[in-house]
């Protein structure tokens, strides 16, 4: 597996938007693992994290020449894998509109071990029962990401981060029960 | 044993989600298959390629438009050609008419 490296510099960023492909794959390959781990979150489905990690860093390559700031590269790449996981789930609710699924396919449960641990499950699990936004949130808490970071990336106040922030922390507590603590 | 406090468990309860968070993101990261790194670069070269750029579209549109003008000016023309000879053919008739009131009264 390939490894991912600290937070790229901005030079880097530069190369990547003048086209470099090295400078592009370096980006991927240092970016690869938090945004697959973010996508997971939001999504619930571990067989759809790679076509979904993929749609997002071909998005980031065509789009990378647009970024005004590229000291703010993360931001903007965060973003853009949020609304891509959004997308993906609002074209799948679609989806079932036209192609509605017998009950049986409904949630079909993920491959016996695909997810891990007992914890993990509870935790794919409570995720579930929060919006999708309220996923994208906590995610990007977990990645260590400031108030004012999150703000910058989802384009809204600290107060307004704060306040959903807050909210969707009571909602995972509340669906949040791993065997051990019950 | 520690005490049953408020704070030594929600102190536990945090750790625990905050490991479960690093597990979740780790199975994540195991789901992406060695070389996913190339296989997006040359994706999106390839989507790049695919895609036609703004110029060709505006072309493309530039053209159609040029095609639809032509189309419409030929037909107003084929249709003013019938109008003009329905007129030239009535006032034939007319002379028709007149040279046979004429041979008549001869």
């Amino acid at each position: 597996m390939e490894s991912t490296s600290p937070t790229p510099s901005v030079d880097l960023v530069r190369r990547a938007q003048r086209g470099e492909p090295d400078a592009q794959r370096e980006l991927i390959v240092a970016y690869q693992h938090r945004i697959a781990g973010f996508i997971y979150a939001i999504i619930g489905r571990s067989d759809a994290i790679e076509d979904i990690a993929q749609l997002v860093f071909i998005k980031m390559v065509r789009a990378l020449a647009g970024l005004q700031a590229p000291a703010q590269f993360e931001s903007w790449l965060f973003r853009l894998a949020r609304n891509t996981c959004i997308d993906h789930l609002r074209r799948q609710k679609l989806r079932r509109i036209f192609t509605p699924f017998a009950p049986e396919h409904e949630n079909v449960p993920e491959p016996e071990g695909a997810v891990g641990s007992e914890e993990l499950d509870a935790l794919c699990h409570a995720l579930a029962q929060l919006r999708p936004q309220d996923r994208a949130l906590l995610a990007l808490v977990q990645e260590g990401r400031s108030h004012a970071e999150i703000a910058v990336t989802l384009r809204t106040s600290v107060a307004a981060v704060k306040a959903r922030l807050h909210r969707a922390r009571e909602h995972l507590r509340e669906h949040y029960q791993p065997n051990h603590e019950n | 044993m520690p005490e049953n406090t408020f704070e030594n468990i929600t102190n536990r309860t945090m750790k625990t989600e905050t490991q479960v968070w690093s597990d979740l993101r780790r199975h994540a990261a195991t789901q992406l298959r060695p070389g996913f790194a190339d296989r997006v670069v040359r994706a999106a070269r390839a989507v790049a390629k695919a895609v036609p750029s703004l110029t060709s579209i505006f072309a493309l549109s530039a053209v159609t438009v040029a095609v639809c003008f032509l189309v419409v000016a030929l037909s107003g023309d084929s249709a003013r050609d019938a109008a003009e000879n329905d007129f030239n053919l009535a006032g034939w008739q007319k002379i028709a008419d007149a040279a046979d009131e004429f041979a008549v009264n001869l």
